[in-house]
């Protein structure tokens, strides 16, 4: 056995070995995608179909490795540190924002060089099965009675916490936020009923389906084909629209040559059909935007978010 | 769900899955039955490994390693006297002397077959139990997980042989450990003195291999020129033996089988004890209930009946709790529940309702697992033997590189490899300073869900009576105060004994 083990142990270290590589050529080794969400999170969900397209199109292994830890900001921290070579890609969200302007870290977008945009996933205000509301209109109307009473399961800083805060601004209302940092315990909590609300997505529709949960109204602006009966805020008289954009980003001082080689294929990724269909189970459109558009849609999504964190009063910078 | 179950075991048995299972069994085997190699250890060897597997082969692969360590030991306890794994000590007892009257061949096959029958019941019971779990899991807000988790510690504390000041104080270390690094519901920094090594916290794993697996092996490596752990017995013992008598001598103590598997199943079940304790409290209570206590430790059959079918039942029973709960009972299952993270799996109340085929395929794994270990031992057992004679020597600095593998691969990051390091120490100075480590492992893995459950009960309801007037809350949190009080009792009449037996030395 330890003949085998030890053998073992010389592939692995092989693998994980670093060899010099010169730009023109990239990429002649593995690229390594750091997730910084723990797998089975919907972040891992959506970049998990996305890796083997990459692979497809750059023609070499675009690994996952999952960097979890302190609100994603322990893999951004590695994202931020690691060698600007484009074999570290960064698989980031719009907490990218929120988490610099609430404080709880002092990385944001600029540290990084835009690569794409690949995927939009619309807001839905979720309601466990054991609340007495039936839609929005008599949430509405309970929130106005019993202020700070309603119970949000959010994760503190988060996209999960401005979606119903942006909520609360626009309909008047007041909610109680318990932090469960995460869709999957927030889930839990909903299901037993130890929340009243919480921000989810069209990837629970089954839970729907089958009574246990209710989506009470959407935040895109045009209603979901695969859900037509919950309406969208804005037509409840709500002006709010909100997603969670994904995309990549690359260290800084990544050469533009390697840029735009991860650029063109994320593009052919992002095109192929099996990935609409993928992104259709997670409740996600697909939405390309190269590095220009990408790049210009991270400035004023800072400024969004600045702008909520603000009005929120959980503005730190 | 029989459908479901019959699917599963028809997926499972195609080569994709079965040559995983069938290799973390044997792997399984083959760490139980090293001395000084523990289940623990072997599942954080393995588990890097299986990374770049699917989930359910990864998952079928450390299924096999669990099932296959917790029958694994029983080699040696039976033929050398000692135990492979904790979890076999009680085998020992009875077995050893069996085999030194000179029926070897019985001792192992009574075990192996005890194993088989009580993984087998434990496999029903896991299958049968876990949906309705999970339903009741749904009803445990914050301040039920709260109180289980501060049960689970005052259990573990409580539990462990020798002090339990020091148990408790383990425990404590462990929550401490879990306060470095961002908080986990606003993420301010706490003692990270803006140190971007600190800011993360310590990562789960690494500090676990590395006050487990780390320290364990450097305390052993210590006793390599200390003489004495030699092996001296019979070169080729002789194992043929009546298959079906020996199947018939198990299944004729029925009473004995089903006690000594609920045993293990309700170990398995609460969070924190394990099968070390499963094993002995099953021998234990065997003896109680027998009609010829006298005999136990002597070489009777239901001695070894007791012990190995309660330890193979304490793993369907363990993984109950983390299918159903998401709650690891000890430091195996906390890996365990590391590798379904690992791969993907959310585990807790929805798992088995949203991933059934995951779920099944798991009691699948499980199950075939048991017919794999039977097949892997029969084949091996001599084989294991001889390799019991590796000299630490060799095996140590193998194991070790595996562990600093094992810490890399998790994150690709050396940082955890320096954490590794560092608490390889702090183990080793806990150990020799006669801490149990087992509450440490259980405070670092429940700190944060304690702090996070206190928090958030807080934000739900800021009424703190709430832990004591809301019922299941309020059962558990009477459990652990009453655990503790009956640690002290204990350690209180165990001190008059030794008072009183004191002047016969």
């Amino acid at each position: 056995m330890s003949k085998t083990m030890v053998r073992l142990v010389a592939a692995a270290l092989f693998l994980t070995a670093t060899l010099p590589a010169a730009a023109q050529q990239y990429p002649d080794r593995p690229v390594k995608l750091i997730v910084p969400w723990a797998a089975g999170g919907d972040t891992d969900n959506i970049f998990r179909p996305f890796a083997p397209l990459m692979q497809k199109h750059l023609g070499q292994p675009f690994v996952i490795a999952n960097v979890s830890g302190a609100s994603g900001t322990t893999g951004a921290r590695e994202a931020k540190s690691a060698p600007p070579d484009g074999y570290t890609v960064y698989a980031v969200h719009d907490y990218i924002h929120s988490v610099y302007y609430v404080g709880i870290t002092d990385i944001n977008y600029w540290d990084f060089e835009p690569v794409c945009l690949i995927s939009a996933t619309p807001s839905v205000l979720t309601a466990s099965a054991k609340t007495p509301w039936s839609d929005w209109k008599s949430l509405l109307e309970d929130a106005k009675k019993r202020p700070g009473q309603i119970s949000v399961g959010a994760t503190l800083g988060s996209t999960s916490h401005f979606f119903p805060a942006l909520i609360e601004k626009a309909a008047g209302i007041k909610f109680k936020y318990v932090s469960y940092d995460g869709l999957a315990p927030r889930m839990n909590a909903l299901l037993g009923g130890h929340i009243d609300l919480t921000d989810s997505n069209l990837t629970q529709k089954g839970k729907v389906d089958a009574g246990l949960l209710k989506f009470i109204a959407i935040a895109s602006d045009q209603r979901d084909p695969e859900m037509s009966s919950v309406p969208t805020l804005k037509e409840l008289g709500v002006d709010v629209s909100f997603e969670v954009s994904r995309g990549l980003l690359v260290p800084k001082g990544t050469p533009a040559p390697v840029r735009a080689k991860l650029e063109d294929a994320c593009k052919k990724a992002t095109a192929e059909p099996e990935f609409a269909k993928a992104m259709k189970l997670q409740g996600t459109q697909a939405r390309f935007l190269d590095a220009n558009a990408y790049a210009a849609f991270l400035k004023k999504n800072d400024e969004v978010n600045k702008d909520i964190a603000r009005d929120l009063g959980l503005l730190k910078r | 769900m029989f459908e479901l179950l019959g699917q599963a075991l028809i997926d499972i048995v195609q080569w994709k899955y079965l040559l995983p299972l069938f290799v973390g069994t044997l792997v399984g085997v083959i760490g139980g039955s090293l001395p000084g190699v523990t289940i623990t250890m072997t599942v954080i060897v393995v588990l890097p490994f299986t990374f770049g597997l699917d989930p359910l082969q990864g998952l079928a692969c450390m299924t096999g390693v669990y099932v296959g360590g917790s029958a694994g030991g029983l080699i040696t306890a039976c033929l050398l006297g000692i135990p492979g794994t904790p979890s076999a000590i009680a085998t020992t007892f009875d077995g050893f002397p069996m085999a030194r009257n000179g029926e070897p061949g019985r001792a192992v096959w009574l075990g192996v077959w005890s194993s088989f029958f009580g993984g087998l019941l434990g496999g029903v019971f896991l299958i049968l139990v876990t949906g309705p779990l999970a339903a009741l899991a749904l009803e445990f807000g914050p301040w039920e997980y709260f109180s289980l988790f501060v049960l689970a510690l005052a259990m573990v504390a409580g539990l462990t042989e020798g002090s339990l000041v020091k148990g408790l104080l383990s425990g404590a270390i462990g929550m401490l450990i879990t306060v470095i690094g961002t908080d986990p519901i606003m993420g301010v920094p706490r003692f990270t003195f803006d140190s971007p090594f600190l800011a993360g916290g310590f990562p789960f794993l690494p500090v676990l291999i590395g006050v487990f697996a780390f320290s364990q092996i450097m305390s052993d490596v210590e006793k390599l020129r200390q003489p004495g752990a030699a092996t001296t017995a019979a070169a080729r013992p002789m194992l043929s033996v009546s298959q079906l008598k020996v199947i018939g001598e198990i299944l004729t103590r029925p009473v004995l089988l089903l006690w000594s598997t609920i045993v293990g199943i309700v170990i398995g079940v609460l969070p924190a004890i394990g099968g070390s304790a499963a094993n002995m409290l099953a021998w234990d209570q065997a003896r109680k209930m027998s009609k010829t206590p006298d005999r136990f430790g002597k070489g009777t059959p239901e001695g070894i009946i007791a012990s190995e079918s309660s330890n193979n039942a304490n793993v369907g029973g363990s993984l109950v709790t983390i299918m159903a709960f998401g709650i690891p009972g000890d430091a195996v299952t906390a890996v365990m529940l590391g590798a379904m993270t690992i791969h993907g799996i959310q585990s807790g109340p929805l798992f088995v309702s949203q991933q059934p085929k995951l779920a099944y395929g798991i009691y699948a794994a499980y199950i075939v697992a048991h017919v794999l270990m039977v097949a892997v031992i029969a084949a091996t057992a001599l084989l294991l033997l001889r390799m019991t004679r590796i000299r630490l020597a060799v095996l140590a600095p193998v194991v070790l590189t595996l562990c600093v593998v094992g810490a890399y691969a998790l994150n690709n990051t050396m940082a955890g490899i320096y954490v590794l390091l560092i608490f390889g120490v702090v183990g080793y100075l806990l150990v020799k300073g006669g801490f149990p480590l087992a509450p440490l492992i259980l405070g670092l893995i429940l700190g944060d869900q304690i702090e996070l459950n206190l928090v958030r009960s807080i934000m739900s309801d800021p009424d703190p009576w709430l832990f004591i007037t809301r019922p299941i809350s309020g059962g558990l949190l009477l459990a652990a105060a009453i655990s503790v009080a009956l640690a002290i009792w204990q350690h209180l009449r165990h001190r008059e004994r030794q008072a009183e037996a004191e002047p016969d030395f």
